[in-house]
């Protein structure tokens, strides 16, 4: 009997069992093996030429103009085009090459995500005026994924006889032109309405958690209006603020739906994440090493954004000082202005901001849609759903594939949650700790092309069930399970740790103390204390599951016996034979999964917005 | 029941020495209280004899075996956490049975070895209630009970009257005492309170900054406090620098002031030292063998049955407790006073870096 110095060093207790070594190894080596490993592989593949370490392929990008030309930009940002005899604005964007184009529009995004985010949380968590209730539930909206019909439905909205220009040009005269947007800053649009509700619950949970005393007390030493605002409220709320903005840029510069629905305009093709997803639907460039570099650099920026932001947010992160009970929120009744602008500016804004979702259903029971509005009701679109025989195989598959990713979300978090939250002083701790939440930062398209080089390559998967050029045994199922795993584990991750962290340690240590071993007192205690975490963790991991593109239209359209629903909505839309109605109808399910999923997670957890919570 | 025994237990936690070595020896049966302010490492050693924590060197026995590395489950030693840790999840009898179930004890002895611990904590009746269904006392009494109905070897409390309001830790204090006599078990008791100490402990170790100060009963600890901070930590005091001038074999004459005391005892090195004066053991009238200090008043606090007298003398103040009788209540600040004290009353210990 004795302690092992090197068992305390590693496990943070110097008698680890099977359970604290199995908490810390299993997510450890599940994402090594699935997630950090498979990027090395692609690394690889990046820094080789002919055989011999280079950065050939990364030269061959900045030297590109295609792809890296920040100080000639092609193209104009917008030009008046004749349009069935009007003159019509034309907005598309710059073409700055496709690397400085994509951290353009993520810019862009987090600026209008912002502006939008912080101005509804503010009024929501501040203000309270008649309607804000129905204000409460149509903030829900826009939380609903529809990958690639909400897309479908801004574009339609933007065109110049669409939703936009029926407003602001044929009736309210404000626009002496119809406008036109395309291109990229149709990309910027329309991700900046489906990334918007990101920074809107981190800023209203920020602004909802200041405590008033310290707002009341810089009123009661005079500061009041914009200056309380900017002096004590903005400051208070801004690590939160940045988190849900930093986010959004990283999902934008992932993003693949946009830049797919907008590409007939060949500017919003000239986006990374575009680019490396033609190269597998192209088929011949697969496993080209220029696309690989091209995914190193994507990645690259997208952690540079998570560990600024990670090392930023831990730094201000606000401990509120108050003693005491729970505090009454300061809710203002809005004077005469301030009316104004919330029911003239600010509500009016929210309703087109939930338009796509809106027009997702109209779609779905339309049978066209040419011009403002859709046309001809129909139900065709929603019966498929049930009867039609490849769309019920994709829900058959996406079920399938969320499922059994869902239960090794829960056993990766649960475990990495546990080691990384009762063995702090170990040194895996923190390694556990950034490795679960890390996946957050990196691209989809970045694990499906570091999938696609390291199953084709390294030998015990070469050749099985995982090697996507094994045409004829390779099953998507498989390598999609894996990726939503890895994609989604920090959602469910986040939701339980927080559970464990709620969970006083004492609770743990009287039952071990009283003769209970680890594996006992996980099951007696942590687990039915954390449930509804666990519970609520599941249920959110499998709606991002669901709804998952980017792994989903790559790796998982090689072979449309095992689509699951987002592959099969990206051919309904862009292939020849396809039918947007159809590919809505497949929106408003997983519109509909969702739905029951939040009402769910609010009856058993009693928790408001538990979905997208990730600060 | 089981004698426990720490020997140079060292404790670091990062760059700050816990526990820097320290001994104990904790004989069965008895009531032993860790004592000192927070962050002297009280805790620390409570949850290191517990199992929950394990010591950088040193070994714990507990009586004749080693335990220092045995995993908590298998010591026997239990311990009552200061926030109770009652599952909430679970009713007062499931928590009170956990630690059965897990022995795998059978059922019918489950539920009657729950409602003698039940009976002997007062507590019979709340079976079915939840822990948040209970009084602060009442969740107390649920920990005692948890920890007691599985025999353990010894009981650790640490802190235990904590979160109690000051009725019903008195209340608990006899509590506490009446079981501990009634089962005849060890308890290690963690208190930063020195009245509460005084008042239940057979023996108190006084703990300051990771090693131990002074063990021994109530009454020696504060009747012939072997440090300075022994001295000052438990109960107000007159804590005096003087300086030792005469040597005479263990009778020394010290100064401190304009003042010159001869025939008190010390038989330290240093010759700078303090002098310890409890403050009921000065009178305000002469008796056989006192020193007489002459001050003026510098401030009378009534507080009812007794009288706290301030004196000044020279820049040195020195407060005397007395039985409040006319004269001593009438006194005002200012006037000269003259403070007696029996040379035996008077402890020279050396100066300390506290």
């Amino acid at each position: 009997m004795g302690a092992s110095k090197w068992s305390e060093r590693i496990f943070g207790t110097p008698l680890p069992d099977s359970v604290v070594i199995g908490s810390f190894l299993f997510p450890l080596l599940y994402l090594i093996a699935f997630l950090i490993i498979p990027v090395l592989v692609m690394l690889a593949n990046a820094f080789v030429y002919n055989g011999r370490p280079s950065l050939f392929w990364f030269k061959s990008i900045f030297q590109s103009s295609y792809y890296f030309n920040p100080l000639h930009p092609q193209g104009s940002f917008v030009t008046t085009i004749d349009w069935g005899g009007k003159t019509v604005y034309y907005f598309s964007g710059l073409d700055f090459g496709v690397v400085v184009n994509s951290i353009l529009v993520s810019i862009s995004v987090m600026i209008l995500t912002t502006i939008l985010g912080v101005t509804f949380a503010f009024v929501m968590a501040r203000y309270d005026f008649p309607g804000k209730n129905i204000v409460r539930i149509l903030l829900f909206v826009p939380l609903l994924v529809t990958p690639f019909v909400n897309v479908v439905v801004v574009k339609k909205m933007f065109l110049p006889n669409g939703l936009i220009n029926w407003i602001f040009y044929q009736h309210l005269h404000i626009f002496p032109h119809p406008i036109w947007i395309d291109g990229l800053v149709g990309v910027v649009i329309a991700q900046s309405i489906t990334y918007y509700p990101i920074v809107y619950l981190n800023a209203y949970a920020s602004f909802i958690n200041i405590d008033p005393t310290l707002e009341e007390q810089a009123e009661n030493l005079g500061s009041r209006g914009f200056h309380l605002f900017r002096t004590v409220t903005f400051p208070l709320a801004l690590p939160g603020i940045t988190a849900g903005a930093i986010l959004v840029g990283i999902f934008s510069l992932e993003d693949l739906a946009a830049p797919i629905v907008f590409q007939g305009s060949a500017i919003a093709k000239k986006l990374m994440s575009y680019q490396i997803y033609s190269s597998f639907v192209s088929g011949f460039a697969i496993g080209n090493p220029q696309m690989a570099a091209l995914a190193l650099v994507m990645l690259t920026i997208a952690l540079v954004m998570f560990l600024l932001v990670r090392w930023y947010v831990g730094m201000r992160q606000y401990a509120m000082l108050s003693k005491g009970g729970r505090w009454k929120p300061r809710v203002a009744k809005p004077k005469g202005w301030q009316a104004v602008v919330i029911y003239l500016l600010v509500i009016p804004t929210l309703l087109l901001t939930i338009f796509p979702q809106i027009g997702v259903v109209l779609l779905a029971f339309s049978e066209r849609w040419y011009g403002t509005w859709p046309e001809g009701f129909t139900m065709e679109n929603m019966k498929a759903l049930l009867t039609q025989p490849d769309i019920v195989n994709v829900i058959r598959n996406s079920l399938m594939y969320s499922t059994a990713a869902i239960f090794i979300i829960l056993l990766l978090s649960l475990t990495a949650s546990y080691a990384a939250g009762r063995f702090k002083k170990a040194k895996l701790a923190p390694v556990l700790d950034s490795l679960a939440t890390i996946p957050i930062a990196v691209p989809g398209i970045v694990i499906a092309m570091s999938y696609f080089f390291f199953f084709s390559t390294v030998p015990p998967f070469k050749g099985t069930i995982l090697d996507p050029t094994n045409l004829l045994a390779f099953f998507p199922g498989a390598a999609l399970i894996l990726a939503y795993s890895i994609r989604r584990l920090p959602f469910a991750a986040r939701s339980i740790s927080a559970g464990i962290q709620q969970v006083h340690v004492s609770l743990e240590e009287s039952a071990l103390n009283l003769g209970a071993g680890r594996w006992k007192v996980l099951t007696s205690i942590l687990i039915p204390l954390i449930l509804l975490n666990l519970l609520g963790g599941a249920m959110l991991s499998f709606v991002y599951c669901m709804s998952e593109t980017s792994v989903g239209i790559t790796l998982g359209s090689i072979n449309s016996t095992w689509y699951p629903i987002t592959a099969k909505m990206r051919e309904l839309i862009i292939g020849s034979v396809g039918s947007a109605n159809l590919a809505a109808a497949l929106g408003v399910f997983l519109m509909l999964v969702q739905i029951i999923a939040i009402v769910l997670a609010n009856v058993i957890t009693k928790q408001r917005y538990s979905f997208i919570g990730l600060t | 029941m089981v004698e426990v025994k720490l020997e140079n237990i060292v404790k670091t936690f990062g760059e700050t020495v816990a526990l820097k070595g320290i001994s104990l020896h904790i004989e069965h049966g008895e009531l032993f209280t860790l004592l000192g302010p927070s962050g002297c490492g009280k805790s620390t050693t409570l949850r290191i004899i517990a199992g929950l924590d394990y010591p950088d060197s040193g070994t714990i026995y507990f009586g004749e075996e080693e335990v220092t590395y045995l995993p908590s489950h298998q010591r026997g030693a239990v311990l009552v956490f200061q926030n109770y840790a009652l599952w909430p999840h679970m009713t007062v009898f499931d928590n009170i049975a956990y630690g059965l179930k897990i022995r795998k004890v059978p059922k019918e002895e489950i539920k009657r070895k729950v409602e003698w611990a039940l009976e002997l904590v007062r507590l019979k009746g709340f079976e079915d209630r939840y822990p948040t269904q209970l009084s602060g006392g009442q969740q107390q009494r649920v920990a005692i009970a948890r920890a007691l109905v599985v025999e353990p070897k010894v009981l650790l409390l640490d802190e235990p009257l904590s979160n109690l309001d000051a009725k019903l830790r008195l209340e608990m204090r006899s509590e506490i005492r009446r079981i501990q006599r009634e089962l005849g078990i060890t308890v290690i008791y963690v208190t930063h309170d020195q009245e509460e100490a005084m008042a239940i402990s057979d023996r108190i170790a006084v703990m300051n900054v990771g090693t131990v100060e002074q063990v021994g009963t109530p009454k020696e600890i504060y009747e012939t406090p072997k440090t300075e901070f022994v001295a000052s930590f438990m109960g107000k005091t007159n804590v005096i620098p003087a300086k030792v001038v005469e040597r005479d074999g263990d009778k020394v004459t010290v100064e401190f002031e304009s003042f010159r005391l001869d025939g008190l005892t010390y038989t330290g090195e240093k010759d700078d030292v303090v002098l310890v004066i409890r403050p009921e053991r000065i009178r305000l009238k002469p008796e056989e063998n006192t020193v007489s200090l002459e001050g003026i008043v510098d401030l009378v606090e009534y507080y009812g049955f007794f009288v706290e007298v301030v004196g000044l003398f020279g820049e040195t103040r020195m407060i005397a407790r007395t039985i409040s009788d006319r004269e001593v209540a009438n006194l005002k600040p200012t006037q000269p006073v003259k403070f007696y004290i029996n040379r035996d009353d008077i402890i020279v210990l050396p100066k300390q870096q506290l």
